[in-house]
């Protein structure tokens, strides 16, 4: 079968697969409501302030949306970075972008700047910061002093911004109020939550934005595959798409972790998942991992909010129980996917 | 004559409805309601234990897993952690009321509550003055204004025989160990610092910003403090581990042979049982003043 | 006729390193052309500038003196998918974790056609399949090319470049690694792509005896410079090989039919080194 035909067969699977999660995941949650009060609250024929309506629509609904969205960048920016890097180790949280992230919200919550500077500004808007500092950081570390960026100098770079930052974060940890510290430690075990809309469209904005970079090079990141010098020969400006991709993937990592924390391992399982049913090529594999990724995170946070009700674990540690042993399990196997 | 009785009369029978339940919580926020909260979600464990104390818990339709005094509070639905509490669980319990901290619960969660259209009711306390004003906007909160005087006239008393006892006999230096490793100790706007101060001790960490500050064993040792009291957190967090205490027998509580355990449950919260913990101070402090 | 590719007192330097050398490698005063149709062959010791010569031509480095032109436009005027329509170069193998089939490989070579593409369309795909029917590789086109030997892997890389459908074919030491029977493969398949369909051919290689054989005219480098442009029996001189390689040679010429034969005198001979 042509790579489009194999390309529209799994997509749509996937994306029959995504509608069918999400609808179920409404109706699944800790409040006791019936099968029949969620229908009718989302065809809108429930009570304007009806606890079902409040909860199917503003708590579980925007969660889930926020859920496939994070999952689905967080895979793309995997393939992404596994391409770039030819890497198969490599994922978002590699680069040094999640502990940046990770550090502008400790700054913001541990310094408590009052309720509402904080609310102003959200502490989106720190991880956000954050998250742009470490790439910035990464990039220049990659850059400065050279005509051409070599990718083990990045990934170099990004582990060492990785790790600094993680050890800011201990730093202020260790001097945090008690009372503060469960708050942060929540954040920093990755927690998604509904977003109101507003932040939400911001949220999909830059989604968007970040897949588009990625997608319209993954062509080239096919090509990326013979080796720069090769790439560059068949007419790719190889400076260029390493600075795109390097963008794009940053730009999802960032939003996820300032949106919704750091959350690992969705980057790493949900491509070579995906590698081992389709193959190494990335205008596959891209469009794939978003709704792979959004089915993920989704049963993820589902397993994660219901499992202990009504305490909620984290959806960062489902995605690392089941991460690990998949990642063992791939050690062990040889699989086409190798880059 | 009747007129002006007449007109006050249609007047009233045309006013708007009794002006909407407004109370200003302990941040300065006001919160309007449309009538008193006869459904409240307490997310703070002392905060339960006050409303009972009150005998306001019929009002109380939900508590977190970790209010566990009194022991009916238990059976009350619960909704979580404190730091993750379950929002669909809160909404399900259809509040009018949410009461919680800004010492143990996060502003994320006032945000969610917000925009779900709950109303939140913010408390925090420092000093046994915020616990005393606390019980008594509770008391009015919830209608049990009544009950409120009685319960702070018996706290009063008991806090005043302390004061009494210890206030004749000069004051140890005491270090409160809330947490040992990290040492963590409570400081200037810790409770259990004006507890000790009340139980006739001198808090050596008192100096500290904040609640309850890290510190190190050395600065610790430092300070030479004559009583060593360590706290629990109870049944489930294991015996506390005196050994590396006994073993700084340059300190003088140690050579004294005064390092006491005392019941943390009591003594961080800021209930109604802050007395009871106040009561174990002065008798570790003060063991003579009680016999 | 006007020259296909062009060096025009061409000089590079890599930036100084001082690790890797104890003097900077440059190239200086390189020039000469390729003229259509014909087979060149780059021959040198190594560092002697042949890879970078390469680079130079396909615009991975930058002169930096003289100019270097292609079908009498500038080098630096060509876009980068204009340039790949015109140049291919078969580089010496791939990474051992290329995770590719044969057909996938010989596609990524119709890259230039269509830069903004994002599937090939069918003429892509036919014109991939003939690339790979020249070369014989076609019934292997589904394979991992991980699973190929030394040979095929050859063959299919070639397939690739031949899918850019260029007029100027570059090789990077296509026998080294091979097997003697590929090097003679290689050999008849230039031979063949070049007296059959036109294809300018410039070979890059440490055999002597190989681009002999193959190539029209061959262009000695020495440290950086052209030590001779000329027919293989202008360049296979003896004292100019010893004196290029520093080490004794002997060059022998079946009378008339075919190329000179270069042999090396292991320990015997001229210098008296031993």
């Amino acid at each position: 079968m042509s790579p489009q035909g194999r390309l529209a067969l799994v997509l749509g699977g996937l994306a029959g697969l995504l509608v069918a999660v999400a609808a179920a995941a409404l109706f699944i949650g800790s409040a006791p409501i019936s099968p029949g009060a969620v229908f009718g609250a989302v065809t809108g024929r429930a009570a304007a302030e009806s606890v079902e309506r409040v909860v199917t629509l503003s708590i579980r609904l925007p969660r889930i949306v926020v859920a496939a969205l994070a999952g689905g960048a967080l895979a793309v920016a995997g393939v992404a970075f596994q391409a770039l890097t030819r890497n198969p180790l490599a994922e978002p949280s590699v680069l040094g972008i999640s502990g940046g992230a990770a550090f502008g919200v400790v700054i913001g919550q541990s310094f408590g700047l009052g309720l509402t500077v904080v609310q102003a500004v959200g502490l989106t808007g720190f991880a956000f910061a954050g998250a742009l500092l470490a790439a910035a950081a990464v990039y220049l570390i990659a850059a400065v002093g050279r005509a051409v960026i070599q990718i083990q100098t990045l990934l170099l770079a990004g582990v060492i911004v990785g790790i600094f930052f993680a050890s800011a974060i201990t730093v202020i940890i260790s001097l945090l109020d008690f009372n503060r510290l469960g708050g942060v430690i929540h954040w920093l075990l990755g927690n998604l939550a509904p977003i109101p809309p507003g932040a939400l469209g911001l949220f999909a904005l830059l989604l968007a934005a970040g897949f588009g970079l990625v997608l319209s090079h993954a062509r080239e990141l096919n090509l990326l595959a013979l080796g720069e010098e090769s790439a560059q020969q068949l007419g790719v400006n190889a400076e260029r798409l390493k600075l795109m991709i390097f963008t794009g993937a940053a730009l999802l990592t960032a939003s996820v972790v300032a949106f919704a924390g750091p959350i690992g391992f969705v980057g790493l399982v949900v491509p070579h998942t995906l590698r081992m049913l389709l193959g190494p090529d990335n205008r596959l594999l891209v469009p794939t991992s978003l709704v792979g990724g959004a089915i993920f995170l989704l049963v993820a946070d589902t397993v994660a909010r219901n499992v202990v009700a009504p305490a909620e674990l984290s959806v960062g540690v489902i995605t690392s129980f089941c991460g690990a042993p998949f990642f063992v399990y791939l050690l062990r196997t040889r699989y086409r996917g190798a880059l | 004559m009747r007129a002006p009785a007449l007109a006050v009369g249609v007047l009233l029978a045309v006013a708007p409805p009794a002006a909407a339940f407004s109370a200003r919580d302990m941040l300065g926020r006001e919160v309007t309601l449309a009538a008193p909260p006869a459904r409240i979600v307490s997310l703070v464990p002392s905060v339960t234990e006050i409303l009972y104390a009150l005998g306001a818990e019929e009002r109380l339709v939900g508590v977190t897993d970790f209010c566990d005094y009194p022991p009916a509070a238990r059976q009350r639905p619960s909704v979580g952690g404190m730091v993750n509490p379950n929002l669909e669980a809160i909404v399900a319990l259809r509040p009018d009321l949410v009461i919680a901290t800004t010492e143990g619960n996060r502003e994320e969660t006032f945000a969610q509550l917000e925009r779900l259209g709950i109303p939140t009711y913010l408390v925090a306390a420092h000093l046994v003055s915020d616990v005393t004003d606390l019980i008594a906007r509770l008391g009015a909160l919830t209608g049990r204004e009544r009950a409120a005087g009685p319960v702070l006239a018996r706290l009063e008393r008991r806090i005043e025989a302390v004061k009494r006892a210890v206030a004749p006999r000069p004051r140890p230096r005491v270090l409160y160990v809330l947490w040992p490793e990290p040492l963590i100790v409570p400081g200037r706007t810790a409770l259990v610092t004006e507890l000790i101060r009340l139980a006739g001790g001198e808090p050596v960490t008192a100096g500290e910003a904040d609640a309850y500050p890290r510190y190190s064993l050395e600065a610790a040792v430092a300070k030479a403090p004559e009583v060593i009291l360590l706290a629990n957190h109870g049944a489930n967090t294991g015996p506390i581990d005196e050994t590396k205490w006994q073993r700084l027998t340059s300190l003088p509580a140690i050579h004294a042979g005064r390092l006491h355990r005392v019941d943390g449950n009591l003594l961080h919260r800021y209930g109604p049982r802050f007395v009871d913990g106040l009561e174990q101070l002065a008798r570790a402090i003060h063991p003579e003043a009680f016999k | 006729m006007t020259a296909l590719a062009e060096f025009r007192a061409v000089g590079f330097a890599y930036p100084a390193s001082a690790k890797y050398r104890a003097r900077p490698f440059r190239l200086a005063d390189l020039s000469f052309a390729i003229a259509p149709g014909e087979i060149v062959g780059v021959i040198g010791p190594n560092s002697s500038g042949k890879t970078t010569l390469i680079r130079l031509l396909t615009r991975v480095l930058e002169p930096g003196e003289g100019e270097i032109a292609l079908e009498g436009k500038r080098l630096r005027d060509w876009g980068r998918a204009a340039l790949a329509r015109r140049i291919a170069v078969v580089p010496q193998g791939v990474s051992r974790e290329f995770p590719f089939t044969v057909e996938e490989l010989v596609l990524m070579g119709r890259y230039p056609h269509a830069p903004g593409r994002y599937f090939e369309n069918p003429a892509d795909v036919r014109a991939a399949r003939a690339a790979m029917d020249a070369t014989g590789v076609l019934d292997l086109a589904p394979l991992a090319l991980a699973s190929l030997g030394g040979g095929e892997t050859q063959r299919a890389i070639i397939a690739r470049a031949l899918a850019q459908e260029p007029r100027l074919l570059v090789l990077d030491e296509p026998t080294a690694h091979l097997d003697l029977r590929y090097q003679a493969e290689t050999a008849a398949l230039l031979r063949r792509l070049n007296r059959q369909r036109g294809l300018t051919v410039l070979l890059v290689s440490h055999d002597l005896n190989l681009a002999a054989e193959v190539a029209d005219r061959l262009l000695l480098l020495a440290d950086g410079r052209v030590a001779r442009l000329g027919a293989p029996a202008e360049v296979l001189d003896e004292a100019l090989i010893a004196s290029v390689y520093g080490c004794a040679v002997r060059v022998d010429t079946d009378a008339g039919t075919g190329p000179p034969r270069v042999r090396l005198l292991y320990g015997r001979g001229v210098a008296g080194h031993v």
